[in-house]
């Protein structure tokens, strides 16, 4: 393996970190938490899904299920316990995220138990052939990567070319303005959330099938898109997608030329480095993080 | 408060370290009387609940009163628990004041070595609000056992250390070598078994860890925790076997014991006939463990009652509440952030060393995210800013695993059902909790107390 195959190999996985920070990103910019359940979310729509494939045979039917099951996920979180919650501390928040996280994945250890389930991938996962030679990087990779270009491309053309991407950019923004302006901004603030479930849902289910799913085996993906959507400024889609991929590129590096238990590690130096060297973020639109 | 004393004698010298030191040692006394009259399974739950409720006295004053969110106090125990076993199994050559090493200084090093990397994440997440303080730690919960794999031969790596608990103090010496080690088996075997059940509990291991190399995950190979804990689970005896002799130390320097090395049969028999030898000592083992654990949770609780009623807590409460008035008044928030860090570290790691003696056992399948945010459920449920709170909040996530337990056996539910169910009832609790009574279960009945009695 030479240092451009690893970097090769990053590509696929940084793109599933980039879509599951774009989830968190949504979320913040729409209701200013950070949903530490989001990955939970994915986890269980991705577990859905699983059950939806093994009953009908058919990838795009179960990615479907995903989405939609995403948003409902989504909104459920939302309307049930971020919405009652808005009015308390800072830390209420986080840790309600976080109540919902456990009660997620033990519900999702209840009913498909903790047992490693292998989601079958819908192109081939062994990398191309070429000059006599396979490269790390194979037609699943491409879908994954193509359908991350796909939404990424969708969302800012939502965001910057539509009412409804104003709309919502606006609530985010200054909610007051935006309502006193004719937005209804609780509506904008439970689409942020529906859409950033459907886009976890993706992420869970395009990553499914490069890792055994468990109930808690995304929790390290939690980290991963954390320190992406950080190190982007938590509301910056440029950000989650570049510093996404960046970090699939370093993460490849780093289990290439050591060892791939040391992922989380390398996340968390990134993370710390960051936030003691720039913690407002790279990409942030405004300098707003307080002390 | 208390109103009936006289102001004068309030206001004498150390009256308000006196009051606090008889409030912890009657709540302590009685603890410690209960334990003798508990059969040994409820003395090794209370020895578990002091343990949470030594790091969770920290949890009050980070969560509580400076208003820090902060998912690594589990890595905090880690730290702890693992000075603990490696100076007790390393350093016993190393004399302290003329003294030979023992026990007390290996729990004092640990609290030493909690300070520090409490300074460390501290002072790293002193810049940080809400989510990105939260995030950070949880970084460090999920990456900790990561830490420990690299390092093998330091830390033990995926098996950890079995430890030796030195019981009682003297207890061994008016008997014969045989009994010593009887009854030392009766103890591993016992604190093994209350091991299983918080094993159990943990529930999935969450340091599974994203795979990236593509030919790994073609084939579909991907190395999974779980099952090492799993095999360890079902069989304390033959990982005792298969563990080379420097991972099995005594920590009271003696060599091995022989019976380690015998069949499994013998063992067992020798477990079972120390029944009575045990009871020569008056204390069966996990007596000794509770009263370990007890009297640590009330050191800890004393030097936090003590900081939270004191200037102190005054000082946490005003930098939590508006950090700009606080600065106005020249307290730094900065540094009173990192101070209450520190502290919850210190705890955290004396809870720690609490923990490697009642599980004699320390290991990275202890320490995952679990620990960590159960120890942030039960602070929540109870009350983020009562020390009170945190006792309820350590009793309940002992009890209510046991609880649902038996509960899932009588409706006789899947085992995948029942394993769960706690988890699932302390997620819904926490939300519920931060959603009705934000103050916790012991602080809104604070509140309803005194509006009562205003009245």
């Amino acid at each position: 393996m030479t240092f451009f195959d690893h970097l090769l190999g990053g590509i696929a996985s940084g793109s599933v970190i980039a879509l599951m920070a774009i989830a968190l990103v949504l979320v913040w910019r729409s209701t200013r938490v950070v949903n530490f359940a989001q990955v939970g979310q994915a986890m269980f729509t991705t577990f859905l899904a699983l059950a939806v494939y093994r009953g009908t045979g058919n990838w795009l039917i179960s990615l479907i299920a995903a989405i939609l099951a995403g948003a409902i996920l989504g909104l459920i979180v939302h309307f049930l316990v971020m919405r009652p919650v808005r009015r308390q501390d800072g830390s209420g928040a986080i840790i309600a995220t976080f109540g919902v996280l456990i009660a997620l994945q033990a519900s999702a250890s209840m009913i498909w138990g903790v047992d490693p389930q292998a989601y079958p991938p819908i192109v081939d996962i062994i990398g191309f052939e070429a000059f006599g030679r396979t490269w790390p990087f194979s037609r699943y990779d491409v879908l994954v990567l193509g359908v991350t270009v796909l939404l990424v491309l969708l969302l800012s053309v939502v965001f910057t070319r539509t009412s409804l991407g104003l709309r919502m950019r606006a609530s985010a923004f200054n909610p007051t303005v935006a309502r006193l302006s004719g937005v209804r901004v609780s509506q904008m603030l439970a689409l942020g959330w529906a859409l950033a479930g459907s886009i976890g849902a993706i992420a869970g289910v395009l990553i499914a099938p490069t890792f055994s799913v468990t109930p808690y085996s995304f929790d390290i993906l939690l980290i991963l898109a954390f320190t992406v959507a950080v190190i982007g400024g938590l509301d910056s889609l440029v950000g989650a997608v570049a510093f996404g991929i960046g970090t699939g590129l370093v993460l490849s590096l780093v289990s290439g030329y050591s060892d791939s238990g040391n992922a989380s590690i390398v996340a968390l130096v990134l993370l710390a480095l960051n936030l003691l060297l720039k913690p407002e973020g790279v990409f942030a639109h405004h300098h707003s993080r307080s002390v | 408060m208390s109103m009936k004393i006289p102001e004068s004698i309030r206001e004498l010298p150390g009256a308000f370290f006196l009051r606090n030191a008889i409030i912890v040692s009657a709540v302590a006394g009685v603890f410690l009387l209960i334990n003798t009259q508990l059969e040994p399974t409820y003395s090794f739950y209370l020895a578990q609940a002091a343990m949470y409720a030594t790091a969770m006295f920290g949890m009050v004053i980070l969560v509580g009163l400076s208003g820090q969110v902060s998912l690594g106090n589990g890595a905090l125990m880690a730290v702890g628990a693992y000075t603990f076993a490696i100076t007790s199994m390393n350093w016993q050559t190393v004399p302290i004041l003329g003294l030979p090493w023992n026990a007390v200084w290996s729990v004092v090093t640990a609290g030493l070595v909690g300070v520090i990397a409490g300074l460390l994440i501290g002072g790293l997440g002193a810049r940080l609000s809400g989510p990105y303080l939260a995030g950070l730690t949880l970084g460090i919960a999920v990456g900790l056992p990561s830490i420990i794999y690299r390092f093998p031969s330091f830390l033990g790596g995926e098996d950890g250390f079995a430890l030796r608990v030195p019981f009682p103090p003297g207890g061994y010496a008016a008997q014969d070598g045989g009994e010593v080690s009887a009854a030392d088996a009766a103890a591993e075997e016992m604190s093994n078994e209350g091991f299983e059940d918080f094993l159990a509990e943990a529930g999935g291991d969450s340091s599974e860890i994203l795979e990236f190399d593509q030919e790994e995950l073609a084939t579909g190979e991907t190395p999974l925790v779980e099952d090492e804990v799993l095999e360890f689970d079902q069989d304390e005896l033959s990982l005792e076997q298969e563990s080379t002799p420097d991972l099995v130390q005594d920590v009271d320097g003696e060599s091995p014991p022989a019976e380690i090395s015998e069949s499994e049969d013998s063992f067992v028999d020798l477990v079972d006939e120390s029944a009575g030898v045990i009871d020569l000592t008056g204390f069966v083992i996990e007596q000794w463990q509770a009263s370990l654990a007890v009297v640590m949770a009330a050191i800890v609780g004393f030097i936090a009652l003590n900081l939270i009623r004191g200037n102190q807590g005054r000082i946490w409460k005003a930098v939590r509440d508006d950090p700009v008035a606080a600065s106005l008044v020249g307290l730094s928030p900065q540094s009173n952030k990192v101070s209450a860090f520190v502290i919850s570290g210190f705890f955290a790691a004396l809870a720690g060393a609490v923990m490697a003696q009642i599980f004699a056992y320390v290991g990275p399948a202890l320490f995952g995210l679990t620990l960590s945010l159960s120890l942030l459920v039960g602070v929540i449920l109870g009350g983020r800013s009562s020390l009170v709170g945190a006792m309820v909040g350590a009793a309940f996530i002992v009890v209510l695993p046991k609880a649902m337990e038996t509960f899932a056996q009588q409706l006789g539910w899947e085992d995948r059902v029942a394993d769960n169910l706690p988890n699932l009832v302390y997620g819904l609790l926490v939300v519920l909790v931060v959603l009705v009574l934000p103050a916790g279960l012991v602080g809104s009945l604070m509140v309803a107390i005194r509006r009562r009695t205003q009245r």
